[in-house]
């Protein structure tokens, strides 16, 4: 009896204590538990906002459709290319690129529909579909493979997005979100990282391997007003491991539409350009 | 005394002593022969493996061999060329340049290696003018003419005369594109050859990819194997002072696989020509032996006149070694002259002649002569007989006069 | 007569008979033992071709050997696997996709050939059982898992559990790519097989090409290679009509038949040069013993005996002895290589520093009755032929000439 009574003593002496400091504990812990819900509803939000932030990034560099007049220069350590490109895009999944100069490569078109790419020659007259062995060849040459233009909506699609900090340049937000692929989903990168401006510009794309190792990017600057928003007019694409090597897109015409007939994204159409 | 002694003993019985000398001499010429023939086996396999398609030498842009990239070329052709012309041991070499691009016809596209070959001096490089099976070889002056293996000709129904459309990128990104008359139809025996490739003038390829003159490797034919590292070393030594971006490779490095092949082979060949020698020195060994069994009584005479055992057992050791030195000497020459013929004009393998013509494999094996397999060759009799001329020995000086006396 | 003295007198002098004897046994046994060791690497060489996926028969759509291509695929596999069941002479089979693709990862990209198998039936045809030294083979339940070569690892500057993306023209014409992730690594004979070949499941290459169940190919093991053509036309004709190629290992490797042809020229030639590194030793002592035995000689002829008589005897002793030096050869050949038929002759023991993997090194000589009939045949015959110019000698000994000889 007296055993029990002197445990129940040192019990409430002990719980005392334990109460007077649970109670700090307590009061910070209610107010933890308060706060969680709204912390994880915050989380929650980041990643839907991620999302989202991704997808409305994506929407405004396509629109609806487009229609665009770009410089292509192809810069190599020893030499470089320039070549005039005419492209028409509607969504995601249409896409046709016509050469405009030089003359020597005037004339030469690809058509993208879904996941399928043609080209067109005119010096052969052919239009030839593009098989899976050429698809991760560079396209015409550039750092841009025939992939990186036929699966552009695969960063949509494949990954799962997550904001990983939030930077401010010149008095604006920039989210850089975190894309990490899919476990099935057939991208060759390990992650992603896109930095995206509140106005949804696309500023940085960065491509990583499996081991998170950086292999090339692709940056938007000098961003002007083109067909009636803000865009950047000048994108480079660069490998990591090789700085004299790049491509830059240099915007001249650009221009942004509701709706393109479909019978521009056909190959008769890449045929008689 | 001993050396007078045992001369004349030699000569005392002519016909055991030739006897005995033909025995060694015709094992000395057998290994010789064998000897040089599975050196030559090696060199013949090598040989033919080069000349279908890689060549002893070849001079690439340093890293082209492990990354094929068509950017990585030999840029400037006439000077390798001039190169080429002032080395000694430079047989034959040619150009070429090679690019993975599309190949269609109506309703199939296949990626195939394009590359460009030259004409005039491709045929001493490499068989594939014999490789032709319909219609003819490239000619100089060709422009948009192509060979298609056997296999992709069928595949694109594409006959000789036929058309194949051509589409790839140039060395500076550009555009490649053209269609091509097929002027000849080739067949390796070899699927992957027959299915996946065509060759087309280099000029042409050089313009149609924007190459600037450059080609992805020069093709060098040595003089023979063994010339193969020296001419490689004079090859480095004259590029390393005008162009360091280009490496130098031989044709081990070109096909690992072969000399991994050979290496197997010598090893189980190993273990055959031990046999052979087994059979050999039994030869050589019965023959001493029924030397010695024939003059028992020689020896019993011998013995009981005062020669010591000891001593007579040294006379029989220089007797024999004065027979292998003969034997030894006249097998080496005659050997290497028999090899020599047939070095000359090679070997036919019975019922190999058809099949190897169809791989483009040699017809005819060639023994190659050498300082290694003559010295090789010798080195195993003598030592082989001199081995054998012990036991007989051995057993003489165990020897009872009186019995050697009555034996027959 | 003669036989019963050639007979006796082989026995007369022990030594000499048993050097010769020596001799020829030695010689024969080499014979029998070296072609029974030809004809094993011989067989090695086949098994080996046979195992990298050929198997002893084939079955594919008629057009797939030409043109390996999705659309030449066998679209009735279950019937196949039924009448296949049903035949005896079917030890074993499994069947496969192969197509052509193209791997890619984050730095590298190239062709491959992608082949999809039932990880657990592949295991026990070809060499993919045994390759894999490194992470796991495959499970039959395994859908995202691939196994690449050594050397392609090594390209692509990857390793196990990364992922390996795979494209390729999918039944529709469409191009169809999925992501695998390297479950395991193996080691081939050659180091361009393991940057061509990799391995799925046979149920994730059907779904990421969209063919339901269908495959390109079937492969199979009899009893016997050597059977492959006559039972490779039976099963043909039983899928007569379908448009089915039926194709026994010879048709498909060509080269591997070419150089067993080859073979039967070496071991002929062996043959020559054993026989000739025992001819010259054969020839000396039957002439010295010859020699040796003049006194013998010239009393047969002293006492009427003929000189074709003394030819005939002699010729007679040269073939008992031939004979049995032929008979104990065979014996002391079969014994070596029943000898080694457990353990075979492991090659890598004598060539530390090659690397083998994924294929066997060890050769089991293997005897074959041709070989043995011949060695017999051209032993004797020609050992009698050999034997001949002694025995004239020998006939010519006059008894004065004997008798006067010490």
């Amino acid at each position: 009896m007296k055993r029990i009574k002197n445990w129940i003593i040192i019990l409430e002496n002990a719980g005392g204590v334990l109460i007077f400091k649970n109670y700090r504990i307590l009061c910070i812990g209610f107010a933890a538990v308060c706060l969680m819900p709204v912390l994880a509803l915050l989380q929650e939000v980041h990643a839907e906002d991620a999302e989202r932030i991704v997808r409305e990034a994506v929407n405004y560099y396509r629109g609806d459709a487009s229609t665009a007049v770009a410089e292509m220069t192809i810069h190599r350590p020893d030499w470089e290319r320039t070549m005039i490109i005419k492209a028409w895009t509607e969504g995601l999944k249409k896409s046709l690129f016509y050469i405009v100069a030089p003359p020597k490569d005037e004339g030469n078109g690809t058509l993208k529909r879904g996941t399928e790419m043609w080209t067109y020659n005119p010096k052969i007259h052919r239009v030839i579909k593009l098989p899976p062995s050429m698809m991760s060849q560079s396209w015409m040459g550039s750092d841009f493979s025939n992939n990186d233009l036929a699966k552009s909506d695969s960063i949509l699609d494949d990954y799962v997005h997550t904001v990983e900090e939030v930077l401010f340049e010149e008095g604006m937000k920039i989210y850089v979100i975190r894309s990490e692929p899919k476990p099935a989903a057939p991208v060759v990168w390990g992650m992603q990282k896109l930095h995206i401006r509140e106005d949804r510009i696309l500023l940085r794309e960065e491509f990583y391997d499996e081991d998170l190792k950086p292999v090339k990017y692709m940056d938007g600057s000098d961003i002007q007003m083109l067909g009636g928003k803000l865009f950047p007019r000048i994108w480079k694409m660069q490998k990591v491991e090789n700085t004299g090597e790049y491509t830059l897109l240099n915007y001249r015409e650009l221009a942004f539409h509701d709706d393109l007939p479909d019978r521009l994204f056909t190959l008769s159409a890449l045929r008689n350009r | 005394m001993n050396f007078i002694m045992a001369w004349r003993n030699i000569w005392r019985h002519p016909r055991r002593s030739i006897l005995t000398i033909a025995a060694i001499v015709f094992a000395t010429m057998l290994l010789v022969f064998m000897l040089s023939w599975q050196f030559g086996a090696y060199d013949t396999m090598i040989d033919a493996t080069v000349k279908i398609h890689t060549g002893h030498i070849q001079i690439q842009a340093q890293g082209y061999q492990d990354q094929r990239d068509m950017r990585k070329v030999v840029p400037d052709p006439n000077e390798i060329e001039r190169i080429l012309t002032s080395l000694r041991g430079v047989k034959s070499y040619t150009f070429r340049a090679e690019d993975f691009s599309l190949v269609s016809s109506e309703n199939r596209t296949y990626g195939v290696l394009v590359i460009g070959i030259d004409p005039q001096k491709e045929p001493s490089v490499s068989t594939l003018e014999d490789m032709i099976r319909r219609g003819r070889f490239l000619e100089a002056g060709d422009r948009r003419s192509a060979l298609a293996g056997e296999i992709l000709a069928d595949n694109l129904n594409s006959p000789v005369g036929g058309d194949l459309v051509l589409l790839g990128q140039g060395r500076d990104g550009s555009i490649a594109a053209t269609v091509l008359t097929i002027k000849g139809i080739f067949n390796t025996g070899q699927d992957e050859f027959d299915r996946t490739m065509i060759h087309i003038p280099l000029e042409y390829f050089q313009e149609l990819y924007n190459m600037r003159g450059a080609v992805h490797m020069a093709v060098v034919l040595c003089d023979s194997l063994t010339a193969v590292p020296a001419v490689k070393e004079r090859i480095a030594g004259a590029l390393s002072g005008i162009d360091s971006s280009l490496a130098v490779l031989d044709w081990k490095e070109l096909n690992p696989g072969l000399v991994q092949a050979i290496q197997m082979d010598l090893v189980s060949g190993f273990i055959f020509y031990l046999i052979l020698i087994i059979v050999v020195a039994f030869s050589i060994m019965n023959t001493f032996l029924m030397a010695v069994f024939e003059r028992t009584r020689e020896f019993g005479v011998m013995m009981s006149m005062g020669m010591g055992p000891g001593r007579l057992m040294g006379l029989l050791l220089m007797e024999s070694l004065g027979i292998t030195l003969i034997g030894v000497v006249i097998g080496t020459i005659a050997g290497a002259a028999v090899t020599w013929y047939f070095q000359i004009h090679g070997m036919v393998i019975p019922g190999a002649e058809e099949v190897a013509r169809q791989f483009g494999l040699p017809e005819r094996m060639f023994p190659q002569l050498s300082f290694l397999s003559i010295a090789v060759g010798a080195g195993i009799v003598l030592i082989l007989t001199v081995l054998s001329a012990l036991y007989p020995a051995f057993k003489v000086k165990g020897l009872k006069p009186v019995e050697a006396l009555s034996a027959v | 007569m003669i036989l019963k003295l050639a007979w006796r007198n082989i026995w007369r002098n022990r030594r000499r008979t048993a050097v010769i004897l020596t001799a020829i046994v030695i010689g024969l046994w080499a014979m029998v033992f070296l072609s029974a060791l030809m004809r094993g690497i011989a067989d090695r060489m086949v098994k080996n071709a046979i195992s990298t996926m050929t198997g002893h028969i084939k079955i594919y759509h008629a057009g797939y050997r030409n043109d390996p291509v999705i659309e030449n695929r066998i679209e009735n596999p279950g019937e196949i696997k039924n009448i296949l069941q049903s035949l005896p002479a079917v030890r074993q089979f499994t069947s496969r996709i192969r197509v052509n693709a193209v791997a890619a990862n984050a730095r590298h990209s190239g062709g491959v050939t992608l082949v999809g198998i039932h990880p657990g039936r592949e295991a026990g045809i070809s060499f993919t059982g045994d390759a894999v030294t490194e992470g796991e083979y495959l499970k039959d339940e395994e859908s995202q898992g691939i196994l690449v070569g050594r050397a392609l690892l090594e390209k692509y500057e990857t390793r196990i559990g990364h992922k390996l993306v795979l494209m390729s023209r999918d039944a529709s014409g469409e191009i169809a790519s999925r992501a695998f992730r390297i479950r395991g690594i193996y080691d081939a004979e050659l180091e361009s097989t393991e940057r061509q070949f990799v391995f799925v499941n046979l149920a994730a290459a059907q779904e990421m090409l969209g063919v339901n169940g269908d495959v390109t190919e079937f492969s199979l093991l009899i009893d016997d290679y050597e059977e492959a053509a006559a039972v490779a036309a039976s099963v043909g004709r039983r899928f007569d009509g379908d448009d089915l190629a039926v194709y026994s290992w010879k048709e498909l490797l060509p080269l591997v038949v070419a150089v067993l042809k080859m073979y039967d020229g070496f071991i002929l030639f062996w043959f020559a040069a054993v026989f000739i590194a025992i001819a010259f030793g054969l020839v000396n002592t039957i002439l010295m013993a010859v020699f040796e035995r003049i006194r013998e000689f010239g009393l047969m002829r002293a006492l009427g005996m003929k000189p074709s008589f003394v030819v005939a005897e002699v010729s007679a002793e040269s073939f008992f002895l031939l004979f049995i030096g032929t008979v104990a050869g065979n014996l002391l050949g079969a014994a070596s290589v029943a000898a080694l038929s457990q353990r075979g002759i492991d090659l890598s023991a004598f060539a530390k520093g090659i690397e083998f993997a994924g294929m066997s090194r060890i050769i089991f000589p293997v005897l074959e009755l041709g070989d043995i009939l011949t060695a017999d045949a051209a032993v004797l015959v020609l050992g009698m032929a050999v034997g001949l110019y002694p025995a004239i000698r020998a006939a010519r000994f006059s008894p004065v000439e004997a008798m006067v000889h010490m």
